[in-house]
Order: structure tokens, then C-alpha cells, then sequence
């Protein structure tokens, strides 16, 4: 469950980081007391420079994605490299058998807003 | 001639990802999956979490039991395969069922090694080996461990986390020198000692039962050491009897060529019963899901993925060790740069050979390995200081 309280359905969303604290191809995690969500969410950025949000714990065992490996579309879990789409949150590649969450981002003047909850 | 019936044998990592692999591809023929055990699962987690008591079976199967249902998979559980007729396309079960296959895959893997010993030992392969490991692993329980390769580092390790009194033994000095590079590979044998795991160079002379549990001859040792069980981890047996009663080549594997086909065109092998002629078994979890991955594309006549760096992992006290490709000892070719400081996580060791990274391995430091691979698979060239510099990012080395 990613429930959304004080700040879901925000519609100017959260400011959670600049876009260039976060270099192409990582990912920051947003602890879940700013969410207000169940899991921390992870922001990560691809290397195309776009930035996309995930539920933070991998779904096989407790990895946080935020410290994964980010390329073309995907995020590589850094514990047993299950890769996670990072539009979707779809698996598409195991251990992981089960999908994770993505939340909306928006990118607005180089901030990098979250709306936690949403899908994007 | 189109393929319409497909029978995998063998549910673990190798079999589970074939079936899944071909119905990813597209394949909409008749899917079979022979697997000994009811609902396959993974093995990793039976030296560290499952055999600390932290996981159960169902969290550590390969898939939801409904998956199989879902992707028209028929799973045949707690079925063993007992002959293949790869001529007349026959999978033979020991209930008497025949199974018709236009392809068969053998996806076996192997059983851990257990040499002749006098005395009651145990082995850790399946989720019964770690069951009955575990009733041993109490605490004060004094537990020799044969063999500090990777599986007998985990188990010491998961051992002193349950209290457990632990000998382990292993004639080379350090172990795993060949896997991560003799320094990583001292230093972490090292642990074990930090971890108060009483970690002794010799062999094993002779193991025997004694009324309150097994005597131990140490080499190089006065006198015999009592123990109250003793685990034996000095390697696997590629599982190839199948292979073998139906005339096919086998040599430490089932021969396979680069798209697993064995020495029958009608017969497969992948993961760990298999071995690509004239190379080693890599005996590692994603080098198995990628054999799946690459039977798969051979059966549907698709280009397989090209062939990438083996990387593995493993976890001992609770640090993350991760290893890819070949790690050598210096020499007039080679050069071992240390990326931080070795000895103090996060740091890795990368294996070049001129410009060229040929390995790495990495405790507490994930994506230098995930850079490393990529480093190995896509040819760059890089200098040792780049390497060694951790203020340079190591994905702008790309
Ligand atoms: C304790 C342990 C810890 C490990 N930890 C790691 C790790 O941390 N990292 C890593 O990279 N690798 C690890 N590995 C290695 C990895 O798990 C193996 O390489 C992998 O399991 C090989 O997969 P496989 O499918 O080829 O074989 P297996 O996993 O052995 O599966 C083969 C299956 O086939 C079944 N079978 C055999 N014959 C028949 C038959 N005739 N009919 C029906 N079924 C049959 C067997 O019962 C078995 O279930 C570990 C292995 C073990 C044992
Ligand atoms: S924890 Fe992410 S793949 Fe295992």
C-alpha cells in the first residue's frame, strides 16, 4: 500500500532535490517521512538525464534501489541485480519476482518534484 | 521443423529460467517443467538467510507457485525425470508417465560433493541438507566445516551468528585466491579469525565417529579435535546420469556448444550440470538464469544475447562481496589496482590486462563491479589511475 497523507495528491508535488544533486545514472532515496508513503521512494535519474521515482526496497530482499545502477530505462538492484523499469516498476529481470511501485516526478526550473501515490 | 512440445528437467535458476524465457520469447507450444521438488526454489539463500531461520520456503521460491498456472507452464512437482529418449523424443518419470519433447532440456544441476569420510557429515545443497544443517547450528555446538570456499565461508559465517563454535578447514592459504585475487582473498579469510572463527590451513586426514559426535585428524595436528557435526563444502558433482544413460557427451558437464545444445540436436543443458566445451562451469546463480536465457533463443532459432563477464556474489558477516570476470595474479601482463582501501569498505580490486579490465571484485561496493562488468563486456580501454582515483566516477570511464 502507498497511501497518501498530509502531502498526497499535492498538485504542485514535493520539492525533494535539485536535479543536479543527483548525477546521471544514480538515484537518491526520499525517507518515507517526507513521502508520507509506507516505503521510502528512490529518484533516480537515467542516463538520458530523466528522472523517474520508485518504492526504495527492492522486492526480493531489502536493497535499496537508490543505491542500484541506472541505464536505459532501468534500475539494477545492487545486491542480486534484479533490474526494475523505472517507468513502470515491472521487473525485467530476476531475482525479483514481484513488480515495485512508481510514483510520479516532475522537473520544473531544475527542481525535481514528487507526487507520491501518483502514477506517472 | 517447428518446435511444439518442450520438456525442461530440473527446477532450479536454470530450468525455471528457460520456461520463462521461452514464454517471453513467444512460445506457445506444450511447456513442461520436471522439477524433484514441489515448488522450485532458490538456493543462495540456503547458506545465508534460510539457514539462519530468517526465511521460509515460500519466500525464497523461484516463482509464485501461481506463475507456472499463469504462463501455461505444466510443473510437474516432486516428479523425477529417469530416462530421455532424445531420439524418439521421450521424457521418461518415475511414476511410469512418458512426456513426448521435440526439445528436452536438462536443467539438473548437481550435488554437492561428498567424499568417502568415516564418520556422520553433512552437505548443503537442497533446502533438506539446510534443514537438517541448521538443528546442528545451536548455540556452544562445535562445528567443523570442510572447505572455506564461498559456500563453507557463508555457512561459518551464518554458523557464529547462531552461536555456534566453528573450525574451518582448508588446505590453501588463503582460500579463493583463483575467484577474488590472493590480497581480497586474505583479507577475507581474515574475517573469519575477527569473527571468532577458528580458521586452520591443513587437510583433513581422517574423520571418524566417536559416541558423542565425530574426532577429526587435522594434518600437521598432534591429536584428533571432537566436534559435534561437521559440514563438508568442497564443491559440486555436475548431475549428468540422464546425459550419460542415453550416450551423450559428458565430461565434468554435459558438453554443450555456445547455445547449450549437447551432443544430441534434440537435447539441451544449462546451468550447472552443463559445461561449454573447452571452458570451466562459472557454478554461479546468474550464469545459470543466462544459460536459460540462451537455450531459450537456440530452441525458438532467435539471436541469444551475446555472452557477458560471470559475476557472482556472496555475503559473509554481513559485508556484500561481489566478483566479476577473472581475477589474475600480477605479472609481466597483469596489474591488480586497488580502488580505496583494501581491507576498509567499500573498496574493490580491478584486474587489468594492458588497458583492459579482465576482473574486478568488490566488498561493500556493488556498482564498481556493475562498472567493471560493463568495462570487461564492452572492450574500454582504462588507466589504473582512473580506476584508483575514488573521486572519479567510474560510469564516466564508459
Ligand atoms: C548453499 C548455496 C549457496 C549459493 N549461494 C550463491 C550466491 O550467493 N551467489 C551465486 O551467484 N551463486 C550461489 N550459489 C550457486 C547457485 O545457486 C547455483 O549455481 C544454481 O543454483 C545453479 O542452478 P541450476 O538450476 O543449474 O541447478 P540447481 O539449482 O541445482 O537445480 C537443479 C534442480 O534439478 C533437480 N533435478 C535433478 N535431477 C532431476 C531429475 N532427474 N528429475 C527432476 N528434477 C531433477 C534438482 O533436484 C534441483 O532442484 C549457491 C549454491 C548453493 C548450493
Ligand atoms: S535484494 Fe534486490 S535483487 Fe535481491
Amino acid at each position: 500500500m502507498t497511501g497518501n497523507t498530509g502531502n498526497g495528491g499535492n498538485s504542485t508535488g514535493i520539492r525533494v532535490a535539485s536535479v543536479d544533486d543527483i548525477p546521471e545514472g544514480e538515484g537518491i532515496a526520499i525517507s518515507s517521512d517526507v513521502t508520507g508513503t509506507e516505503d521510502d521512494i528512490a529518484i533516480l535519474r537515467d542516463d538520458d538525464g530523466t528522472c523517474w521515482a520508485l518504492n526504495d526496497t527492492c522486492t526480493h530482499e531489502t536493497a535499496s534501489l537508490a543505491e542500484g545502477w541506472v541505464e536505459e530505462g532501468d534500475v539494477e538492484c545492487p545486491l542480486h541485480s534484479s533490474r526494475f523499469n523505472l517507468k513502470t516498476g515491472k521487473v525485467d529481470g530476476l531475482p525479483a519476482t514481484r513488480d515495485t511501485v512508481p510514483h510520479r516526478v516532475e522537473v520544473r526550473d531544475g527542481e525535481v518534484y514528487l507526487f507520491p501515490g501518483e502514477r506517472p | 521443423m517447428t518446435v511444439a512440445s518442450v520438456v525442461v528437467v530440473g527446477g532450479g535458476v536454470a530450468g525455471v529460467s528457460t520456461v520463462a524465457e521461452l514464454r517471453k520469447a513467444g512460445y506457445a507450444g506444450e511447456l513442461v517443467l520436471v522439477s524433484a521438488d514441489a515448488v522450485p526454489y532458490d538456493r543462495p539463500p540456503l547458506s545465508k538467510e534460510y539457514l539462519a531461520g530468517g526465511r521460509d520456503l515460500e519466500s525464497i521460491a523461484l516463482q509464485p507457485s501461481q506463475w507456472y498456472a499463469e504462463q501455461e507452464i505444466s510443473l510437474v512437482g516432486g516428479a523425477v525425470a529417469v530416462a530421455i529418449r532424445p531420439d524418439t523424443g521421450e521424457v521418461e518419470l518415475d511414476d511410469g508417465r512418458l512426456l513426448a519433447a521435440d526439445k528436452i532440456v536438462l536443467a539438473t544441476g548437481g550435488r554437492a560433493a561428498r567424499p568417502a569420510v568415516g564418520a556422520p557429515s553433512h552437505v548443503l545443497r537442497d533446502v533438506t541438507d539446510a534443514d537438517r544443517l541448521r538443528t546442528s547450528l545451536v548455540p556452544g555446538a562445535r562445528l567443523l566445516i570442510v572447505g572455506a570456499g564461498l559456500i563453507g565461508a557463508e555457512v561459518a559465517s551464518t554458523a557464529r551468528g547462531l552461536g555456534a563454535e566453528v573450525v574451518l578447514v582448508d588446505p590453501l592459504d588463503p582460500p579463493l585466491a583463483a575467484a577474488v585475487g590472493v590480497e581480497a582473498a586474505r583479507w577475507l579469510h581474515g574475517l573469519h579469525a575477527d569473527h571468532g572463527v577458528e580458521a586452520v590451513t591443513a587437510t583433513v586426514e581422517t574423520l571418524l565417529e566417536t559416541p558423542t559426535g565425530v574426532a577429526a585428524q587435522l594434518s600437521g595436528e598432534p591429536d584428533s579435535r571432537e566436534f559435534d557435526a561437521v559440514l563438508l563444502a568442497v564443491g559440486l558433482v555436475p548431475e549428468t546420469g540422464l546425459a550419460d544413460a542415453a550416450g551423450l557427451e559428458t565430461s565434468r558437464g554435459v558438453l554443450v556448444d555456445a547455445g547449450q545444445v549437447a551432443s544430441h540436436p534434440s537435447v539441451l543443458a544449462v546451468g550447472d550440470c552443463a559445461r561449454l566445451r573447452d571452458h570451466h562451469r562459472a557454478e554461479h546463480w546468474e550464469a545459470a538464469q543466462l544459460d536459460g536465457v540462451r537455450a531459450a533463443a537456440t530452441i525458438l532459432g532467435t539471436e541469444p544475447p551475446p555472452a557477458a563477464a560471470p559475476w557472482w556474489w556472496s555475503d559473509r558477516y554481513g559485508l556484500h562481496v561481489e566478483g566479476v570476470g577473472e581475477m589474475r595474479s600480477p605479472d609481466a601482463m597483469h596489474q591488480n589496482v586497488v580502488r580505496g582501501v583494501l581491507g576498509e569498505p567499500p573498496f574493490s580490486v580491478f584486474t587489468l590486462h594492458g588497458e583492459r579490465v579482465v576482473g574486478a571484485v568488490a566488498v561493500d561496493d556493488p556498482n564498481a563491479v556493475r562498472a567493471a562488468r560493463r568495462m570487461i563486456d564492452r572492450q574500454v580501454d582504462v588507466r589504473a589511475s582512473d580506476l584508483a582515483d575514488t573521486t572519479q566516477n567510474l560510469r564516466k570511464l564508459l
